[in-house]
C-alpha cells in the first residue's frame, strides 16, 4: 500500500524534468553536463556490460555441466573465464553503483545543483566507453586467456590478444579516478548550508570512502597493467625469471590495487543498504557515526591486506603473517555495519517491499561471504583453499550476493526518483525470490566443491565433482531467469509503469525532497538543512523548509 | 563584480568555493600521479635490494653531472613558475607569460640533456631487458636497471612534456589577459602540476644517479 | 564575504618573492650537497639514508613553499600527506617480502639466491 496515496493525493509526474529539459535529442545527451543524465547513461552502459558478463558466466556453467568438454575446448574456456572476470569487474562492478547511482544521487542528497566538475564527469563516461571499446576489440579478436588477474609470466608470453584487454582496463581506470576525484571534491565543497559532515547521508559517506580508494589504488593498477603490456610487447624482463625478474612482483603491484578494488565494489553496496534499511524500517540508523566512520576504516585498512591473495605465491612467511593478521582487522568494520543495520531493524516498522527483500539477501550473503573471508585470511587454511572453488564461492558471495543484490535494491528503491514511474511490486518479489534461491544453489555447492579440492579455472574435472557442478549450473539458470524477469519488467515499466510521485516510499532521505523525475537544476532554491536524513522519530513536518516537493509546471 | 560573474560556474555558490574546489581537485589528481610513480619506485627498490652490486655499477656508468645539472635546471624552472604565479596574483599576465616561457625553455634544456643521455645509452647498448648488450655490468642486474631507468625517466619525461604544454597554454592565456589578480586559478593549478614534475625528479636524481 | 575575498587576494598583499628566492637557493645548495655526499664512501644503508633524507628535505621545500602547503589549510595537506603514507606502504611491504624471504626463493643472480644463468644474449621466451 503506497503510503502517500493514503493521504488522498494523486501522484504527479514532474513535467519539466532532467529527461526533457533543457533540451532533448541525442546531441543534448551526448554533450550533457547534467550529473543525472550522466548517471543514467552509466546505468544503461553498465547494465549492458552486466548482461555480457552474465552471458560469459552462463557459457562457463554450461561447459561445467559435464566433466569433459561440453560445448567448447580448453583454450576457449580459458578465454571465457578471463572475459567474464574482466567484463564483470571493470565494466560493471567497479563503475555501476558509484558512477551510476552515485552520480545521480549525490548532488540531490547534499542540496547541490551538480557535481564539482561536470565536464570531467562527462569525460569519465567517455573514458568508460573508450576503455570498453578497446577491451571489446580485444575480445572480438579472440580475447585473453590469462584470467582477469593477468599473472606473469604467462600474461607476458601468451599469444592471445591480451594487450587490448589490458589497455581497455587501463583506460577505464582513468574513468574510475575521475569519478572518485569528482565525488571527493563535491562532498567537501558543495554541501548545502546546514549539512555538516555529521548530517551527511550515509550513502554519501560510503561513496566518499570508495572515492578515496579509487584515487589512491587505481594508478597502481594502471602502472601494473602498463608494465605487463610493455613486457609483452618489448620483453623488458621486469617480471621474467629468465631475465632476473620476479613474477611475484607483478602480483604485489596487481593486488595492491585489486584488494582495495573489492572494497570499491562493496562499499557502494553498503552505501545503498544504509539508505534502504532506514527507509524500509522507517527508523533512524542505529549508530550513525559508527556506520559512517567504518566506511573510512574499510577504505584504509583494506590497503594493508593485499598479500592475502599471495599466501601460496612464494611470498615470504613474514609477509604472509603480517597480511594474515591485518586481513582479520578489516572484517571488524564490516561487522560493525552489519550489527548497526540489524539493530536499526529492531522495533522498526518494516515495509517488506522488493528493496527490503534484496536487503535480506544482502545481509545473509555478506555475513556468510565475509566469514569465509576471515577463514581464508588464516594462512594455514588458505593453503588448502587457494585457487579452488572455495575462493570462487567466497568472492561471488560478496560480489553477487552482496553487491549485485544491493544494485537491484538500489534499482527498485530509486527507479521512481530516476524515471518518475514505479516498478511492479508483485513481480519484483517473485524475481527477488528467484534470484536469492538461484544464488544459493549456484554458489553453496561451490564452497563444497572447493573444500573437496576442485581447482578453479579448470576446464575438466573428475567425476566425483559432477553432481555438485550440475547443481551449481541449475542454480545459475534460476538466477539468470530471475534477472531476465527484472530486465523485462523494468523495460515494461519505463514505458507503461504507473506514475510514482515525488516520494512513493515516504522516505526521509534528502533526495526525495525533489519531484520525480527531478528538474535539471535539482533545487530551484538551495535548501537549508536543520537535521540529518532518515530521522523518523521527528514529526513529518521537519523537512528542509525551502525545498518544495510540488512540481513546478513549465510556463 | 564583473570578474566574478565571468569566472563563476552556475553550480558553485561563490568564486571562493569554486577556487577551493579546483585546488582540491588538482591535489587529488597529483596524489594519483604520485601513486603512479610509486609502483615504479617500488620496483626499483626491490631490484636495488636484490641486485645491489649491479645497480651500483650501472649507476656509476651514468653521467652524474648531467643528472645534477638537470636537477638544478628543473628546480630553477620550478622557481620561475612560482614567480610566474606571483606575477599573476598582482594581475600581471604578461609577467606570468614571460616567466612561464622561461620555465618552458628550461624544460627544453632538461629534455635536451635527456636526449643526449638516451643517445649515449643506445650507443653503448645499455638498454632494457633482452636488448641489453652493454659490457659494463654482469648478470641480470644491468638489463633490469636499464629497464627501470627508461621506465622511470621515460614516464617522467612524458610528464615534463605534458607540463610544458600546460605551461605554454596557460602562459599564453595569461599574456592575453585571461586572468586577474582576483581570479587566476588556472595559473595556480598549472604551477602545482609543474612543481610535482620537479618533486618527482628530486627523488629520481639521487636514487638513479647517486646511489 | 570580505574576509574570504581578501583571503584570495592574500598573496598580493604579502610578497612571496623573498621566500621563493630563499627556497630556490636552498634547493640548489641541497642538490650540490647530495652530489657531494654521494662522493663520500659511506656504508650501504647510510649512503641511501643520507640521499633520501636530503631528497625529502628538498621535496618538503617544494611542497610547502612552491606548492603553498605551508599557508593553505584544509584538505589539500591531508591529501598530500595521505598519499605519502601509501607510498611508504607499497614500497615498504613489497620490499619486506624480498628482504624476509628464504634467500633461495629470490630471483637467480640476486644476493643469496642461485647463481644467474648465462645472459649473453638471452633468446625470447615468447611462444610465438
Amino acid at each position: 500500500m503506497n503510503p502517500s496515496l493514503a493521504h488522498g493525493e494523486v501522484p504527479v509526474w514532474n513535467p519539466r524534468n532532467y529527461l526533457n529539459s533543457p533540451e532533448t535529442g541525442l546531441r543534448s545527451w551526448l554533450l550533457t553536463r547534467d550529473h543525472k543524465r550522466i548517471g543514467v547513461m552509466f546505468l544503461v552502459a553498465t547494465t549492458i556490460a552486466f548482461a555480457l558478463g552474465g552471458f560469459f558466466a552462463l557459457l562457463i556453467r554450461l561447459e561445467l555441466l559435464t566433466p569433459g568438454p561440453t560445448i567448447m575446448d580448453a583454450g576457449t574456456y580459458n578465454r571465457m573465464f578471463t572475459l567474464h572476470g574482466v567484463v564483470m569487474i571493470f565494466l560493471f562492478m567497479i563503475p555501476a553503483i558509484p558512477s551510476g547511482f552515485g552520480n545521480f544521487l549525490i548532488p540531490l542528497m547534499i542540496g547541490a545543483k551538480d557535481v564539482a566538475f561536470p565536464r570531467l564527469n562527462l569525460l569519465s563516461f567517455y573514458l568508460y566507453l573508450a576503455g570498453a571499446a578497446v577491451a571489446l576489440y580485444g575480445m572480438v579478436q579472440g580475447g585473453a586467456d590469462t584470467g582477469w588477474t593477468f599473472y606473469t609470466p604467462y600474461s607476458t608470453t601468451t599469444i592471445t590478444k591480451v594487450v587490448p584487454v589490458l589497455l581497455g582496463a587501463f583506460i577505464i581506470g582513468f574513468s574510475s579516478i575521475l569519478t572518485g576525484l569528482n565525488f571527493i571534491v563535491t562532498t567537501h565543497t558543495m554541501r548545502a548550508p546546514g549539512l555538516h559532515w555529521t548530517r551527511l547521508p550515509l550513502f554519501v559517506w560510503s561513496i566518499y570512502a570508495t572515492s578515496v580508494i579509487q584515487i589512491l589504488a587505481t594508478p597502481v593498477l594502471g602502472m601494473s597493467l602498463l608494465l605487463v603490456a610493455i613486457e609483452h610487447a618489448f620483453g623488458w624482463g621486469i617480471f621474467d625469471p629468465a631475465r632476473g625478474g620476479d613474477p611475484v612482483l607483478f602480483q604485489h603491484f596487481f593486488w595492491f590495487y585489486s584488494h582495495p578494488a573489492v572494497y570499491i565494489m562493496v562499499l557502494p553496496a553498503m552505501a545503498v543498504i544504509s539508505e534502504v534499511v532506514c527507509a524500509f524500517s522507517r527508523k533512524n540508523i542505529f549508530g550513525y557515526k559508527a556506520v559512517a566512520y567504518s566506511s573510512l576504516g574499510i577504505a584504509f585498512v583494506g590497503f594493508f591486506t593485499w598479500g592475502h591473495h599471495m599466501f601460496t605465491s612464494g611470498q615470504s612467511a613474514f609477509n604472509g603473517g603480517v597480511f594474515g593478521v591485518l586481513s582479520m582487522f578489516v572484517g571488524i568494520f564490516t561487522a560493525i555495519k552489519v550489527f548497526n543495520w540489524t539493530a536499526t531493524l529492531y522495533k522498526g516498522s518494516i515495509l517488506f517491499a522488493t528493496p527490503f527483500a534484496y536487503f535480506v539477501g544482502f545481509l545473509f550473503f555478506l555475513v556468510f561471504g565475509g566469514m569465509t573471508g576471515i577463514a581464508l585470511a588464516t594462512v594455514s587454511l588458505d593453503v588448502h583453499w587457494h585457487d579452488t572453488y572455495f575462493i570462487v564461492a567466497h568472492f561471488h558471495f560478496i560480489m553477487v550476493g552482496s553487491t549485485m543484490m544491493a544494485f537491484l535494491a538500489a534499482l527498485h528503491y530509486w527507479f521512481p526518483k530516476i524515471t518518475g514511474k514505479r516498478l511492479p511490486e508483485g513481480w519484483g518479489l517473485v524475481a527477488a525470490v528467484m534470484i536469492i534461491l538461484g544464488f544459493n544453489f549456484t554458489f553453496i555447492p561451490q564452497f563444497l566443491l572447493g573444500n573437496m579440492g576442485m581447482p578453479r579455472r579448470y576446464f575438466a574435472y573428475p567425476e566425483k565433482f559432477w553432481a555438485l557442478n550440475v547443481a551449481s549450473t541449475a542454480g545459475a539458470s534460476v538466477l539468470a531467469l530471475g534477472l531476465v524477469v527484472v530486465l523485462v519488467y523494468t523495460l515494461f515499466a519505463l514505458r507503461w509503469g504507473p506514475v510514482a510521485g515525488a516520494n512513493p516510499w515516504n522516505s526521509r532521505g534528502f533526495e526525495w525532497n525533489t519531484p520525480s523525475p527531478p528538474p535539471p537544476e535539482n533545487y530551484e532554491i538551495t535548501p537549508v538543512y536543520t537535521h540529518g536524513p532518515h530521522e523518523y522519530d521527528q514529526p513529518d513536518t521537519a523537512l528542509p523548509p525551502t525545498a518544495s516537493p510540488e512540481p513546478k509546471h513549465a510556463s | 563584480m564583473p570578474a566574478d560573474t565571468t569566472y563563476l560556474a552556475h553550480h558553485f555558490e561563490s568564486l571562493e568555493k569554486q577556487t577551493h574546489a579546483a585546488r582540491l581537485g588538482m591535489w587529488l589528481f597529483l596524489a594519483t600521479e604520485v601513486l603512479l610513480f610509486t609502483a615504479l619506485f617500488a620496483g626499483y627498490g626491490v631490484y636495488r635490494f636484490l641486485y645491489g652490486d649491479a645497480f651500483r655499477a650501472a649507476s656509476h656508468g651514468l653521467e652524474t653531472w648531467i643528472g645534477a645539472v638537470n636537477t638544478i635546471v628543473l628546480v630553477t624552472s620550478s622557481f620561475t613558475v612560482a614567480m610566474g604565479l606571483e606575477r599573476a596574483t598582482r594581475g600581471d599576465g604578461r609577467g606570468t607569460r614571460l616567466l612561464f616561457g622561461v620555465s618552458f625553455l628550461l624544460a627544453l634544456v632538461f629534455l635536451g640533456f635527456k636526449y643526449v643521455e638516451y643517445a649515449h645509452h643506445f650507443q653503448a647498448g645499455e638498454l632494457p631487458g633482452r636488448f641489453y648488450t652493454g659490457e659494463h655490468v654482469q648478470g641480470p642486474g644491468g638489463p633490469i636497471f636499464f629497464a627501470l631507468y627508461f621506465l622511470i625517466t621515460g614516464l617522467h619525461g612524458i610528464h615534463v612534456v605534458i607540463g610544458m604544454t600546460v605551461l605554454a597554454v596557460i602562459g599564453w592565456r595569461a599574456g592575453r589577459g585571461a586572468f586577474t589578480a582576483e581570479y587566476h586559478v588556472p595559473v595556480e593549478l598549472a604551477g602545482l602540476y609543474w612543481h610535482l614534475v620537479d618533486l618527482i625528479w628530486i627523488f629520481v636524481f639521487p636514487l638513479i644517479y647517486l646511489i | 564575504m570580505a574576509e574570504h575575498a581578501s583571503h584570495a587576494q592574500h598573496p598580493a598583499h604579502h610578497s612571496h618573492v623573498p621566500r621563493y628566492v630563499a627556497v630556490w637557493i636552498a634547493l640548489i645548495v641541497l642538490t650540490v650537497g647530495t652530489w657531494l655526499a654521494s662522493k663520500v664512501h659511506l656504508p650501504g644503508a647510510l649512503h641511501v639514508t643520507v640521499a633520501l633524507v636530503i631528497a625529502i628535505a628538498k621535496g618538503a621545500l617544494v611542497a610547502l613553499f612552491f606548492m603553498h602547503l605551508w599557508d593553505q589549510t584544509g584538505p589539500s595537506r591531508l591529501v598530500f600527506v595521505t598519499s605519502l603514507v601509501f607510498v611508504a606502504l607499497l614500497i615498504g611491504l613489497t620490499m619486506a617480502d624480498y628482504a624476509t624471504r628464504f634467500p633461495l626463493a629470490n630471483p637467480p643472480g640476486s644476493e643469496g639466491a642461485l647463481p644467474a644463468p648465462d645472459y649473453a644474449p638471452p633468446s625470447s621466451a615468447r611462444t610465438h
